[in-house]
């Protein structure tokens, strides 16, 4: 499948939709809206940014769509299910088989190795990707026993990544991935994320203030102040390579 | 995986998970082998008492009557009686030995106990069973004989065995507080083996009762002993004989320290799981929120968690139990079976060691499980994100000129301590567990010296103290008194009853005495009242009576009661009773018998009329043999309270480096010295010590009053502590907190500004 090349429309399937979501902090005269009735879809296999300036709302809507945080209304409809009204155990579940996510700050437990660290996920879905392969997807087979206090910025979110892959899920949800890497390494792990998409057919979306990023995705979601300004699809998405970094 | 990312952190915060397996293993130590120690005590006797059928309820008369027997025996309740003849003797091994002798009917009751040599026969006319004891100190084994005068009549038996007596579990003979082994005995004879069959008589009855004696046990007795033309001068019932009551008052006293001391170190030892634990989680907050996005579960993670605590306090607390019952009561025990003759000295076991090691290792989980749940309430987003700072409020003391005036170091720990409360609390609690144990365990060691100078220089002015011969007569006494130049003094147990409580208690009649310096209430010294009877404070307060209050007494042995009014009221440490003029005790139409003759110095012999000397510095002396065992225990405490006190300081201190460190770092990146900030961390440090301290001294007092209070009911046990041993516990406590606090000065000097004041991550 290839949507680059335009007429798809037949084999497209929606794997996300938001239905006015709100998410709101505090109570009484001090409300702050991070998310306001928030409209949007995503299909299948698509390279998703969401764009948008420090506290528009990105994260927030990151950590909605990855079971993270409760909206406060709305629906959010993943594969045609709410999860919006989950009990927690179920977005405990839910967590586990659909949604990799990739954080800013990789967040990897630092006790242990790389391989160990990957090979956490055997613990949560029944058919997880060899964590050797995985490790080996992302180019770091060579790095297999060291500590994440041992590897790089850019090698640990590689480990991230592959430790997200592993666990064969729908979706992977990047916050800032390259937020706290140098350009080069950034590209790299982009270049990565977005191979997920194109080979694995894995649904990515990407949370950047980087705007830049928008001609390589096949969908553009801006967001300012806890709303929707704008969504744009892409016909011919660039390879990450060719974007202006 | 997820064990061994448990390992592995456990590794990291080894120090934290070592205290943690410490403080169960310590606390179970202290809690199974004091457990080990005073079960061990009550199991030993029991298991004696029970094999050598102890009797239930002893009867002392001139001669009990078949038919007196008969009447007892019938009694509803009875199961059996036996009765026998209690005397006397001089022994003719070595000296003038004094040994009690035991001609029985059966040897049914309060049988004794063969360690050596045949078994006792109850036919046998030539044969005594000596006790191993005596036999031992005087150099006796069986088929030795032995020989003693009785009535002017010497008689002389083969040792046929060697013997325990549950009766003389413990055997003070004269005065002494400690056995002399050598010089008083006891040996089991048949009745045929009396020499004189036609003066035999049976002076006791001992009674076997089915169950537990009831209140009107004795008014039973009387009108059945009374049915048979018969009656008792002393009813004795097991609980109130001398050696079981004195024994068992050993047994509670360490059961005491045994309830008392492992919930001590039990609650600090929890606390600090608690503390720990909850900053261990803490600390892993953001980890658990990656777990929880990844998809794990909120039992997973929990079960994960509160492993960590759980199997190293189940480890720690499962070797204590192992060990604790081991190692102490073999400390004990040897200093004990000094004192008490028992066949077995064996510690004891009980399955509330396994409760108590496997309640630690759950609570232990419990507290873990309270950290994480509370960490786990959030949701994932939110967890992985450091914890925000915790809201700061200016305290009243901002606003004060006080503040201005109190410096950087004041300042910072001022507003440092209140933003970590549990923290702070810890600290606080440390100290004061551990001055408290200290301060209990210094305060009974001077509690026994003051009292070993209160009776045995204050009060006994005399060097020695000479017992009367029973067939002395007045010509020899009144020769021996001026001989030694000495002072005659009458002494004796009575019953003394008031309010419906009745104890016995120790008579003394005076007869112008001033070898003994009566105190008052205060311990200072005083006068006896002139012309009046006076009685010993703890006495008075056991029968709730006042100074002009009247109370009934008699002679132990006598039927009548009679009746005095308390003229005052005097003070003495180890023995309680009632002291009167002798002409007091003569208008009451009571005869005087001098029984001891009190002397300034030590006689070079001794004179006609006198059995033997007991010597002031002897008696001295018996009281440090004595006290040996409780001075183990306070060494024992001292100890615990050293390792305690280390385990959680330390632990403490690494808790607020690590918490603090970035401050520091941040004031080094300042331009701060190591020695300013190691100010810092002291002056936080000495804060803590000084008020833990504060509350531990009264702690430690209250400890030490409700131990003594179980030393039994002849011992007035004054709780005082020493300026001088007070400023000891002080430097102890304050000594190992701040070399504790050394240990992390030197870290200070290691602060690492760039990586310390890294980004998060």
């Amino acid at each position: 499948m290839d949507r680059r090349n335009g007429d798809a429309s037949s084999t497209v399937k929606e794997i996300i939709r938001f239905e006015n979501v709100t998410r709101r902090y505090g109570e009484g005269g001090h409300i702050l809206y991070a998310l306001d009735s928030v409209n949007f879809s995503i299909n299948t296999g698509e390279f998703v940014v969401i764009l948008g300036p420090s506290g528009a709302g990105k994260s927030t809507l990151l950590n909605l769509l990855g079971g993270m945080d409760a909206a406060t209304s709305g629906a959010i409809l993943v594969d045609g299910k709410d999860i919006a009204g989950l009990p927690d155990d179920k977005l405990t579940e839910y967590r586990a088989a659909q949604v990799g996510f990739i954080f800013q700050f990789y967040n990897l437990i630092p006790t242990l190795t790389a391989l160990e660290n990957i090979a956490l996920t055997k613990k949560l879905v029944k058919q997880p990707m060899d964590a050797h392969e995985a490790l080996d997807m992302v180019g770091l087979a060579d790095h297999a026993d060291q500590f994440p206090a041992q590897l790089s910025g850019g090698e640990q979110q590689r480990v991230s990544i592959a430790r997200a892959v592993a666990k064969n899920p729908d979706m992977l949800l990047c916050d800032e991935p390259t937020g706290a890497l140098d350009s080069e390494t950034g590209l790299a792990i982009l270049e990565m994320l977005q191979r997920m998409s194109r080979e694995r057919g894995k649904t990515v979306i990407i949370v950047s203030h980087n705007a830049a990023l928008a001609e390589a995705a096949d969908r553009v979601i801006r967001i300012r102040s806890g709303r929707i300004t704008g969504i744009a699809e892409n016909p011919a998405p660039k390879p990450v390579s060719e974007v202006g970094w | 995986m997820l064990t061994l990312k448990m390992i592995r952190d456990m590794a990291r915060n080894k120090m934290q998970f070592v205290s943690i397996f410490l403080m169960a293993f310590i606390a179970l130590f202290i809690y199974a082998g004091v457990g080990g120690d005073w079960r061990g005590l009550k199991h030993n006797s029991d298991s004696f008492y029970r094999e050598t059928n102890l009797a239930d309820v002893w009867l002392y008369n001139d001669g009990f009557t078949d038919a007196a027997a008969l009447a007892i025996e019938s009694l509803e309740g009875v199961s059996s009686v036996e009765r026998r003849l209690e005397l006397t003797v001089t022994a003719d091994n070595s000296g003038s030995s004094t040994l009690t002798l035991y001609f029985v009917e059966k040897g049914a009751i309060s049988k004794p106990y063969l360690m050596e040599g045949e078994p006792f026969d109850p036919e046998d006319k030539d044969g005594v069973w000596l006790d191993k004891r005596f036999a031992d100190a005087n150099g006796l084994t069986p088929g030795d004989t032995i020989g003693a005068s009785l009535s002017g009549y010497s008689m002389s038996k083969t040792i046929r065995g060697l013997i325990y007596s549950p009766e003389h579990v413990y055997e003070a003979g004269g005065d002494a507080m400690t056995p002399d082994f050598a010089m008083y005995g006891h040996a089991y004879l048949s009745r045929k083996a009396f020499p004189l069959p036609f003066l035999f008589r049976y002076s006791a009855m001992l009674i076997e009762t089915e169950s537990a004696v009831g209140a009107d046990f004795e008014e039973r007795v009387a009108d059945a002993l009374r049915g048979a033309d018969s009656s008792y001068t002393v009813y004795l019932e097991q609980a109130n004989h001398p050696s079981v009551s004195i024994f068992e008052n050993e047994t509670q006293q360490h059961k005491m320290i045994g309830d008392l001391f492992p919930v001590v170190f039990l609650a600090i030892a929890l606390l600090t799981i608690l503390t720990t634990m909850t900053r261990i989680v803490a600390s892993q907050r953001t980890q658990i929120g990656v777990l929880k996005a990844l998809g794990f579960t909120k039992s997973a993670i929990t079960r994960h968690y509160t492993a960590y605590g759980f199997f190293l306090a189940l480890a720690g607390a499962a070797l204590g139990a192992a060990l604790g019952p081991l190692a102490l009561p073999s400390l004990f025990f040897p200093s004990l079976s000094s004192f008490y003759t028992l066949p077995e000295w064996e510690t004891a076991w009980s399955v509330a060691y396994a409760w108590a090691a496997a309640g630690v290792a759950v609570m232990c989980a419990a507290v873990t499980w309270l950290a994480v749940h509370r960490l786990l309430a959030g949701a994932p987003a939110e967890t992985m994100r450091p914890k925000p700072p915790s809201a700061f409020r200016h305290n009243p003391l901002e606003r004060t000129k006080l503040w201005r005036r109190l410096g950087f170091n004041a300042q910072w720990n001022i507003r440092d301590a209140p933003r970590n409360p549990v923290r702070s609390a810890m600290a606080v609690v440390g100290v004061f567990g551990c001055a408290a144990l200290v301060v209990c365990a210094l305060s009974m060691n001077d509690s026994m010296l003051w009292m070993r100078v209160w009776q045995y220089e204050t009060i006994n002015r005399y060097a020695a103290k000479l017992a009367i011969s029973a067939n002395a007569s007045t010509a020899e006494i009144d020769g021996a008194v001026s001989e030694v130049n000495g002072e005659a003094v009458m002494e004796a147990s009575v019953e003394i009853r008031a309010n419906g409580v009745r104890k016995s208690g120790a008579l003394l009649v005076t007869d112008g005495v001033t070898l003994i310096q009566p105190t008052d209430v205060n311990m200072k010294p005083s006068a006896f009242p002139d012309g009046a009877a006076s009685i010993t404070l703890k006495m008075a307060q056991s029968l709730e009576v006042r100074q002009g209050d009247t109370v009934q007494w008699r002679v132990y042995g006598e039927d009548e009661w009679l009746e005095l009014t308390i003229g005052g009221i005097h003070r003495e440490p180890v023995s309680q009773g009632l002291t009167m003029p002798r002409a007091y005790f003569e208008s009451l139409g009571l005869e005087y018998r001098p029984t001891a003759i009190l002397t300034p110095e030590v006689p070079p012999a001794l004179p006609d009329g006198v059995d033997f000397a007991t010597l002031t510095s002897d008696s001295a002396a018996d009281w440090d043999d004595l006290t040996e065992a409780m001075r183990l225990t306070i060494y024992l405490l001292i100890i615990a309270a050293a390792i305690l006190s280390i385990v959680v300081l330390y632990n403490l201190g690494l808790m607020s480096f690590t918490e603090m460190e970035r401050g520091l770092a941040t004031l080094k990146v300042l331009g701060f010295k190591s020695g300013a900030l190691r100010g810092l961390l002291l002056t936080q440090n000495l804060w803590f010590s000084a008020v833990g301290f504060a509350l531990g001294v009264p702690g430690g007092l209250w400890l030490t009053r409700t131990i003594v209070a179980l030393s039994g009911e002849t011992f007035d046990f004054p709780v005082s502590i020493r300026p001088l041993t007070l400023l000891a516990a002080l430097m102890f406590t304050f000594g190992l907190s701040l070399s504790v606090n050394m240990m992390f000065s030197r870290k200070t000097r290691r602060i690492n500004m760039v990586e310390s004041l890294k980004a998060m991550e």
